[in-house]
């Protein structure tokens, strides 16, 4: 396990490297990306400062959401950069060359890449969770335990996606889109989601899971709560594990990707 | 404004220099296209030094990429501008067709300056640029030709004929509906050529027009090239590394190095001198082969490998061939034209001899 | 010899007729050959819209006394933001392609050519818009009608198109300001982002301007940002033949505005690539 860490970290070190070549470009991307931010949580001062509260969510409630989701993201980004374009290494057939090589695959993926912009999100992100999400220093515990299980979720709801590449080959873009389309449930307060659309981003859209459920447990800590969001990230990481392997038992065999 | 300080340069130019070599191949002025005189292209740019300070204290370089080149061409002429790379020749073709302003100089294209009227100008000229696409790629071919129509002002009339002409002549009756970043670079050459003759022009600039193409491609596009200008008398002005292209399609050849002319000669000169060559490569299984015939070098070879220069005026490829087939052993033949750098060096090394 | 003027003169501006009108067929034949993509961008409006009106909805639906919830109108926020997002999402990625062919050195070829290259790209990029218009378009009134949610009132929905028609040049010209700085630096992202941001917050894109505080408001209204989204929105709320009208000078104010400035950097721009042969 140890040996596992530390290559890992020799690889997404290398990648981080690299996204680091271009020092200007580097820094424009993590000013923008920061900018990008901080005018979001703007538009949300803005709107709390009109509307007080929405479904029972508070300023602060929405800045620990934000605060959460940029701080995933922001690590996903640096560290396992290489979920963005998952689904197009699978299709360009770069398997082939890592399914030579002895090491786990999912994790050779991900390291393949450290996104810039990322930086920015996590600085962010630790801004937003430090300053604004009203937060005592007696929750770090938790809100580690919220950032590792709402990471995996996320991490895993992406791998899932880009599994779907083995199957179709329109999955390009697609797996994609689905992530967007998960991050996107993730910035708005998790009270105004009812019906269908809640069903949806506590399944498919993991939304719920990778912060809104987090989100709760630190504003009301109970063991059901800490149950409900480490089990969420064991289900969903076990749901990629298998999905990955599934596809990559169809790869073998010649069946997939035109 | 910048038009006037470029010709106040050309006369204070002018006046310091010596008067400069008149053109080689003077025509009467009614049947030149392209005249140019002592045009001058500078470019200066910031050079950082090194440290912290030398990047707020940068030196100022500049480099003549034309450095007071003069030629004409008449009208139904095919001429080829060659040169190493950063000979200026890309320079000249971009003044020329009036998409760069020279430092200093004159020139005159089918009666205009073409930095100053470059829309009228556009109207008369077509250009292909080998590298790079005018066409809208994601969709079909006729759609692209069909922009450039309204583009151009054509009459729908005269578009259908010229259309249908080159179709004909260009076999391009299947890939009209094909969009074209679906095509093989040949093909899509083929369109890339025909897109720039729709509007009639009496000039053609090519700029590397059988770069990366297969032999067949090249052949197409040479014959055409050379049969449309022909028959509508139409200048040619092609930058190439092939020196195919300019044997096929060009009677004239103007070698240019650091900006200036060096050889503006006919093309039938030159072939006899240099560019009726061959290269050929010839691999062995046991000892060297040795072929010792008149008008055949030996070039520095590998222990396997002979490397032949053979000057077809004296003797025929197939003689060489047979001649080494016959020591037996042989297990690979290849048969090449020489490299452009090559003739160029040739060429200047014989031009700076006679000098 | 004064008519033989005018009459090339006319001939002359029916030739630049045709040629833009043919830009814009381009521009349409484009995006209709990229279907697969305006398909992505219809789900993906449709996702946005799910997830901003259940936003709004709620608000709406708590109505928490001493709030602005009680300046809102009595549907909520919900088709505002059908627009502004059908809008925002028509809008081609002008900046990226005059960037790349500013910087690529892709604009040889069409300097080369009798028209000119920025009314050209304008054209084409309002033929891609026009495309992505009609499909949003009909996407939002599907949704309303599988919603069951309570559209605007009939008149509105001339005011919409107009307005939201000259929303979308005016952000044309907007991200074209940003490409076009391509001529001066080395990547464009941050103009752009700038400009986006800025259509974000002064534009309105999330709630109208009007629940902003006093200045920033006043501001935010006199804005080009406001002319890109906020005026046609707003008609979906509080459609009024005054606010039709209020809407329209300040576009045509803006669109002329802009227009001006992107010919002047255009041409500063060729002026520099013409006398160093690049940027």
């Amino acid at each position: 396990m140890i040996a596992f860490v530390r290559l890992y970290a020799l690889q997404a070190a290398a990648a981080v490297r690299m996204s680091f070549a271009d020092r200007a470009n580097f820094a424009l991307q993590v000013a923008g990306m920061f900018i990008n931010n901080a005018v979001f949580l703007t538009l949300w001062v803005l709107f709390f400062a009109g509307f007080k509260s929405v479904g029972g969510w508070g300023f602060a409630d929405l800045a620990l959401l934000l605060g959460l989701m940029m701080t995933i993201v922001g690590l996903c980004g640096t560290v396992f950069g290489g979920y963005r374009d998952m689904a197009i290494s699978v299709l360009r057939g770069e398997l082939d060359a890592l399914l030579t090589q002895p090491k786990g695959l999912i994790s050779r993926l991900l390291a393949r890449e450290s996104l810039a912009t990322s930086w920015g999100d996590l600085a962010g992100g630790i801004i937003v969770l430090g300053l604004f999400a009203d937060l005592k220093l007696a929750d770090l515990p938790l809100l580690l335990v919220a950032l590792t299980a709402g990471l995996t979720v996320y991490l895993s709801a992406a791998i899932s996606f880009a599994s779907l590449a083995f199957w179709a080959s329109g999955a390009r873009s697609f797996a994609r889109d689905l992530t967007d389309f998960t991050l996107l449930f993730s910035s708005y307060p998790g009270s105004i989601y009812e019906g269908a659309v809640k069903v949806i981003a506590y399944s498919i859209l993991p939304a719920g899971f990778v912060v809104m459920a987090p989100v709760e447990m630190l504003r009301e800590p109970g063991v059901r709560s800490v149950a409900v969001v480490i089990s969420a990230a064991c289900g969903y990481a076990a749901l990629a594990a298998g999905f990955f392997h599934l596809g990559l038992k169809r790869y073998r065999r010649g069946a997939s990707v035109a | 404004m910048l038009v006037g300080t470029a010709s106040r340069a050309f006369t204070r130019l002018h006046a310091c220099l010596p008067p400069s070599e008149p053109s080689r191949r003077s025509k009467s002025p009614m049947s030149a296209v392209i005249t140019i005189a002592n045009l001058r292209k500078r470019y200066s740019y910031a050079k950082r030094g090194r440290g912290l300070l030398g990047g707020f204290s940068p030196q100022h370089v500049s480099i003549d990429a034309v450095d007071g080149v003069s030629f004409e061409v008449g009208r139904g002429e095919r001429v080829a501008v060659i040169g190493p790379n950063g000979a200026g020749k890309s320079t000249t073709l971009k003044i020329l067709s009036g998409i760069l302003e020279p430092t200093s100089g004159e020139a005159s294209v089918l009666g205009l300056t073409p930095w100053r009227d470059r829309k009228a100008l556009a109207y008369k000229i077509g250009v292909v640029f080998g590298q790079r696409s005018q066409l809208w790629g994601e969709l079909p071919a006729r759609d692209s030709f069909n922009q450039l129509r309204h583009i151009y002002d054509q009459d729908k009339a005269v578009f259908e004929r010229r259309l249908g002409e080159m179709v004909e002549r260009f076999a391009l009756a299947d890939l009209l509906d094909q969009p074209v970043h679906r095509m093989s670079l040949g093909q899509r050459m083929r369109c890339e050529i025909t897109a720039s003759l729709l509007h009639g022009p009496g000039l053609l600039f090519l700029d590397e027009p059988t770069i990366g193409l297969d032999v067949t491609a090249k052949a197409a596009i040479r014959d055409f090239i050379r049969d449309h200008a022909r028959d509508h008398g139409q200048t040619v002005l092609l930058t190439s590394h092939d020196t195919r292209d300019i044997e096929l399609v060009c009677d004239r050849v103007i070698v240019v190095n650091a900006g200036q002319v060096v050889v503006d000669q006919p093309t039938g000169q030159l072939r006899k001198r240099f560019l009726g060559r061959k290269v050929v490569t010839v691999l062995s299984a046991g000892p060297q082969i040795v072929v010792d015939l008149p008008g055949v070098t030996r070039r520095a070879s590998e222990a396997h490998a002979v490397v032949l220069d053979v000057d077809t005026r004296l003797i025929r490829v197939e003689q060489v061939i047979t001649a080494a087939l016959a020591q037996g052993g042989v297990e690979d033949i290849t048969i090449e034209d020489p490299p452009m750098e090559d003739v160029i060096h040739d060429i200047y090394a014989s031009a700076l001899a006679v000098r | 010899m004064t008519s033989t003027h005018l009459h090339s003169r006319s001939v002359e501006a029916a030739h630049a007729a045709s040629a833009l009108l043919s830009a814009f067929r381009l521009g349409v034949g484009q995006t209709l050959a990229g279907w697969p993509v305006l398909v992505g961008r219809c789900i993906f409006y449709v996702i946005l819209l799910i997830v901003l009106s259940a936003l709004w909805d709620k608000v709406a639906a708590e109505r928490l006394p001493g709030t602005q919830a009680g300046d809102l109108p009595p549907g909520g926020l919900a088709l505002y933001i059908g627009v502004t997002e059908w809008i925002t999402l028509a809008l081609p990625a002008v900046h990226l392609k005059l960037e790349d062919d500013i910087r690529s050195g892709g604009l040889e070829p069409h300097l080369l050519r009798p028209k000119s290259y920025l009314a050209q790209t304008f054209s084409q990029s309002l033929g891609a818009a026009a495309v992505r218009l009609t499909a949003l378009g009909v996407t939002a009134l599907a949704l309303l009608a599988v919603t069951g949610r309570e559209p605007p009132a009939l008149e509105a929905f001339p005011y919409i198109v107009v307005l939201g028609v000259l929303g979308v040049v005016v952000g044309v010209l907007l991200y074209a300001l940003a490409g076009l700085m391509a001529f001066w630096a080395r990547r464009t992202l941050p103009f752009q982002l700038v400009i986006q941001k800025l259509m974000f917050l002064l534009g309105g894109l999330y709630a109208p301007v009007t629940l902003y505080p006093g200045t920033l408001e006043g501001v935010a209204k006199a804005s080009p940002f406001a002319a890109h989204l906020y005026w046609p929105s707003a008609q979906a709320i509080a459609a009024s033949w005054q606010g039709f009208l209020t809407g329209l000078a300040w576009q045509g104010l803006w669109i002329v505005l802009l227009s001006l400035a992107c010919v002047r950097l255009w041409r500063a721009g060729l002026a520099k690539v013409l006398r160093e042969g690049g940027v």
